[in-house]
């Protein structure tokens, strides 16, 4: 290791790709193929079975100049997502500082959120089926106790991406994990000068808890934009086994892709659609990345 | 240092330990048509795993293995649904199994993607007469087939006799027009407040709006034979069909039909069961639900009323073939096991056990007669079968591929209010015909 | 912002651990405190509330025969409680030995994720070099194309490797780590202060010793989650083994509950029975990992 002429930048580029070896090598291996293969496969009429003929752009021709269920599918998985990032990342911060505290029971309460983001398959999809049933379901029910009228949720378009949410919010638990963690890291020490400072409670969430968490925040939101344009299935559940629920409402970018994949058979088609989205979501993590300095506070870096 | 070698010690030993393990051991993929014995394998695969139906294709496996010096079938469960896309993969890889249960509507599909083997070869022309011919005709692709008719299924109305002679209809005299349907809905009706005690029918449950519409133009949106040169979606008669079911759901009122339609779709909490709903559309193995969870309902069960006195009680069904996929090792072995299984023998045994529809004319009849069934489950077995006759299929046109996704947001749309019918049905027709083009 | 000592946090945490491993429950620190955590209880106690109604519906559906499942309306509380249907559900099919395949193929995706993801992300988090911000991208580019259109290919590679029914796709490329807890570790490191790895450099310690010896134990509640989330996924994976099993006796818990529901009913009874059985370790294993968490705590609240 002490080779002359080798500088200390040269060492340390050579450690940088031995830690990162694993990935490289994975992905070679496992993912480069076939993403490639998609990326190729996007110019032709590949069926998965018996043609693969190459057609050019005709795909994404019509996939954007002509396809209306296309830009339907796109419409309904952006207003997911735009609803859906900000209040699960909220809900998860409100969460994890509430379960961030000294009180009796925390480890039972800590679980019992956490649980359903454990439970997933078919029979949760189902079971939310039920509980959003308009008449006699438990959602319309709660909220009738508090004199609210509920909506018809899963048979009124306008409610079917909020029912989507809503189950979504349900079981953050999953991203509260994340933000326990990181604030697990804070140093108790910063808000016991706060205290002493006098700071109130708030003050102190605002202005030690979430700082120190951003980086973690910064990571929810660049993973859960990138799987929100992902949802499937939830969708493909509970819109009637991917028909794309009413007036297809809950027809989502990848409901649309796998249709077009499986159900036609149209894979050159549905390659095409997922390099769309790639561009997009790549796009918009990149202005995330872009921005990340701006709020992002890492507090190992060197000022 | 010390504890993390241990972990990794220990670690190691396990894999070791493991990798004696089945789901360690690599196979090519070359081997796997022969057994120890010498007998030719062929991997069946299904998605018959339930307590119920499991060990009656066990059965229909074991007797034919049984009978067999050279062939031995593997029948292996895959999840309901799921099934095809891991088929799909295996075809893709080469490696696909040797017979596989599908969907008989996608069959000529299959067909043109190579991804089912054309089976012509393997049969003569008076095979294809042990079928219902419509069942038949749904798995031709250029008019060979490319699955053989396993079992399928017709939409019968079921009702309460108790309800019916409680208001003074006779439970003998089931409607034969959808006129009498409407009439007898409401003499059911027992309305309380805003809800009903009990709801006489409603034409959506169980079925969807295209049943309705297949019943009242007697066939399918396309020409003979499936053809896409005409295409009726846009017609007189739907619109006014589609108008008629509206007029159902606003008379009932939107809350009620969601709050019933909710139950229904979860497969949970029955209102057919408890009398809270008079009359319901449903395929004849819900006979099945009403005898192990509704022992004590006292019931009739009717052809689908027709749209006008002579139209035809004319009915919608569905049901899945045995094929082999492209690039099976052993198609010969494959075929022989087909050929049994859709034989008279094991179609009457799968009837008889599941009360199911078969394809095979012979078995489905002779299971009509069984011994087996209770009185009851004898009637409803032979109006199954009687309805059989008024039945149609909707397999895709292959220029169609999945047209129903083109039509179902308009008619949606159309319930919601946002669109009238005759707007709704121009839109999916244009849409419907878009689609075609675009495929040709 | 006050700035923490935290240098010297990672030598001392035996000690800090046990006076903190005491409950300190409402202790006297003003009125203020006091109401503050009286009000934060209530709140969590209303929305577990919130959070167990639905668990609730799966526990009694489990309890119910098929009868009064299919009765309307619903009923709230199962007539007569049927605890043998947890047993008839696991003697449904075997799943005794999905269990045992289940946790074979999750105990080595977890460490394996554990390992690699953990090494691969300090690479990114603290080590310069040349090509980092491309490398970096292109692991977050994995995340973003839909697996559907790689599924096929992917089959298709693996079966080319002889790998089909066998565990090895199931578990071999979490070796080579993914990109979301990349991604999460990489975030966690990035909060280890540069001067704690300067120091030991400078003592002459390669970054391998680093990682090793500080990297891994100032991130145990990330390392706790990462193992938490990935145990998770493998345990209710169903796709991967959905495609690559074909031996029944190979099969894990998720494919042996799919036979509850079939074409045209579900067993609700049994499907619940099966979930809740079946979400009974990831719940055990949640509930004790919890420690890590508390343990992240003693690591930094150093420097008082």
């Amino acid at each position: 290791m002490r080779k002359k002429g080798w500088t200390m930048r040269r060492k340390e580029g050579i450690y940088g790709y031995i830690f990162i070896m694993p990935f490289i090598v994975g992905f070679i291996g496992f993912t480069a193929g076939p993403l490639l293969f998609s990326l190729a496969g996007s110019f032709t009429d590949y069926n998965i079975t018996s043609q693969m003929e190459f057609i050019g752009v005709e795909n994404y021709q019509s996939l954007i100049v002509e396809d209306g269920l296309f830009r339907t599918s796109l419409w309904n998985t952006l207003y997911y997502v735009a609803l859906s990032v900000p209040l699960t990342t909220l809900g998860a911060i409100f969460l994890s500082a509430l379960l961030n505290q000294d009180v009796p029971g925390i480890r039972y309460f800590r679980t019992l959120y956490y649980l359903p983001a454990i439970l997933s398959g078919v029979g949760v999809y189902l079971l939310w089926m039920q509980l959003l049933e308009p008449g006699t379901g438990m959602v319309n029910l709660i909220l009738s106790w508090v004199g609210i009228d509920g909506p018809n949720w899963l048979f009124d378009p306008d409610w079917t991406k909020p029912s989507l949410i809503l189950m979504k919010l349900w079981s953050v638990g999953g991203s509260m994990l994340l933000y326990l963690a990181s604030m697990q890291g804070v140093s108790k020490s910063l808000y016991e000068a706060a205290e002493i400072d006098g700071a109130s409670r708030w003050k102190q969430f605002i202005h030690i808890t979430i700082p120190m968490i951003t980086p973690v925040i910064f990571f929810d939101v660049v993973t859960s934009l990138i799987g929100g344009f992902q949802i499937f299935q939830e969708a493909y559940i509970m819109s009637g086994n991917g028909e794309g629920g009413p007036a297809n409402s809950l027809l989502f970018y990848n409901l649309y892709m796998w249709n077009q994949a499986f159900e036609s058979f149209d894979m050159g088609y549905a390659m095409a659609m997922s390099w769309i989205l790639f561009v997009i979501v790549f796009i918009l993590t990149i202005i995330n990345l872009k921005l990340a300095p701006r709020w992002v506070h890492y507090e190992g870096e060197e000022k | 240092m010390k504890n993390s070698f241990k972990v990794i010690v220990l670690f190691l030993c396990s894999i070791l330990i493991l990798s004696g393990c089945a789901g360690f051991q690599t196979s090519n993929s070359d081997e796997g048509n022969t057994n120890e014995d010498g007998k030719t394998v062929v991997d069946f695969w299904s998605f018959w795993g339930s307590e119920l139906r499991r060990p009656i294709i066990d059965k229909i496996v074991a007797d034919f293995n049984a009978s067999q010096d050279e062939i031995e079938v593997k029948h292996t469960y895959s999840p309901w649904g799921d099934i095809w896309t891991k088929e799909l993969a295996a075809i893709a890889a080469g490696n696909p199994p040797d017979v596989v249960i599908n969907d008989i509507n996608a069959t000529a599909i299959r067909g043109q993607e190579n991804q089912a083997m054309n089976l012509s070869e393997f049969y003569d022309d008076s095979f294809s007469e042990k079928f219902y011919p419509e069942l038949w005709n749904a798995t031709l692709y250029e008019g060979d087939s490319y699955g053989i008719p396993f079992n399928t299924d017709t939409r019968v109305l079921y009702y309460n006799k108790d309800a019916f002679e409680e208001v003074g209809l006779d439970p003998e005299d089931p409607p034969e027009t959808w006129e009498e349907l409407e009439e007898y809905a409401a003499k059911l009706d027992v309305k309380n407040g805003e809800s009903y005690d009990r709801l006489g029918f409603y034409p959506l449950w169980g079925v969807g709006y295209d049943v309705w519409l297949l019943n009242a133009n007697g066939e399918n949106y396309f020409g003979a034979d499936n053809n896409v040169d005409t295409v009726n979606v846009n017609t007189e008669t739907n619109v006014e069909v589609l108008n008629w079911l509206k007029s159902w759901r606003d008379r009932i009122g939107e809350d009620v039909v969601n709050s019933y339609q909710a139950q229904i779709d979860s497969q949970q909490g029955n209102p057919f069961f408890s009398g809270d709903l008079a009359m319901l559309v449903q395929q004849p193995t819900f006979y099945t639900q009403i005898r192990d969870y509704a022992e004590d309902l006292n019931f009739g069960v009717a052809q689908l009323p027709e749209y006008e006195p002579g139209n035809g009680h004319t009915s919608w069904g569905g049901g899945f073939v045995a094929e082999i996929p492209e690039g099976s090792s052993d198609p010969e072995a494959a075929w022989a096991f087909i050929e049994y299984l859709t034989g008279p023998e094991a179609q009457e045994y799968w009837a008889v056990q599941n009360f199911d529809n078969v394809a095979n004319i012979e078995a489905a009849e002779a299971a009509a007669q069984s011994d087996e069934f209770t009185e009851e489950g004898q009637m409803v077995y032979q109006m199954a079968v009687d309805s059989m006759e008024n039945t149609l299929l909707t397999p895709a046109p292959v220029e169609a591929p999945g047209f129903y996704n083109y039509i179902n947001p308009k008619v949606d749309e159309f319930f919601l209010g946002s669109l009238t019918a005759e707007e709704a049905l121009a839109q999916a027709q244009a849409d419907v015909e878009a689609l075609i083009e675009s495929n040709q | 912002m006050a700035k923490t000592d935290d240098k010297t946090v990672y030598m001392d945490k035996s000690e800090k651990a046990k006076s903190l491993s005491k409950p300190r429950y409402f202790e006297h620190r003003g009125n203020r405190n006091n109401m503050w955590k009286v009000f934060n209880f209530v709140l969590l106690a209303a929305g577990s509330l919130l959070i167990l109604s639905p668990l609730w519906w799966m526990f009694a559906t489990s309890l119910k025969t098929m009868q009064e499942v299919m009765a309307y309306p619903p009923s709230f509380f199962p007539e007569s409680w049927e605890w043998g249907n947890y047993i008839r559900t696991w003697q449904v099919a075997p799943f005794t030995t999905y269990t045992i395949n289940t946790l074979t193929i999750t105990t080595l995706v977890v460490f394996g994720s554990v390992l690699a993801n953990s090494f691969i992300a300090y690479g990114f988090a603290k080590i310069p070099f040349r090509g980092k911000n491309i490398w970096f991208a292109i692991v977050l580019s994995t995340m973003m194309i839909p697996g559907f259109v790689t599924l096929i290919p992917q089959y298709v590679l693996f079966s080319k490797l002889g790998w089909v029914n066998t565990y090895y796709p199931l578990i071999v490329p979490h070796f080579f780590g993914s990109a979301f807890y990349i991604f999460l570790l990489r975030q966690f490191y990035m909060t280890i202060p540069t001067e704690l790895i300067e120091a030991a450099k400078i003592e002459g310690a390669s970054h391998f010793y680093i990682w090793w010896k500080i990297g891994l134990p100032l991130t145990k509640p990330a390392l706790a989650t990462v193992a938490i989330f990935s145990f998770n996924g493998a345990w209710n994976d169903f796709l991967g083994p959905l495609l690559y099993l074909n031996d029944e006796n190979l099969y894990t818990l998720q494919l042996g509950l799919a036979v509850f529901k079939g074409q045209l009913n579900t067993q609700w009874n049994y499907l619940m029975a099966g979930s809740l059985l079946v979400l009974l370790p990831v719940i055990l294993l949640f509930f004790f990992f919890q420690k890590y968490f508390i343990q992240g705590i003693n690591l930094s609240s150093g420097g008082k």
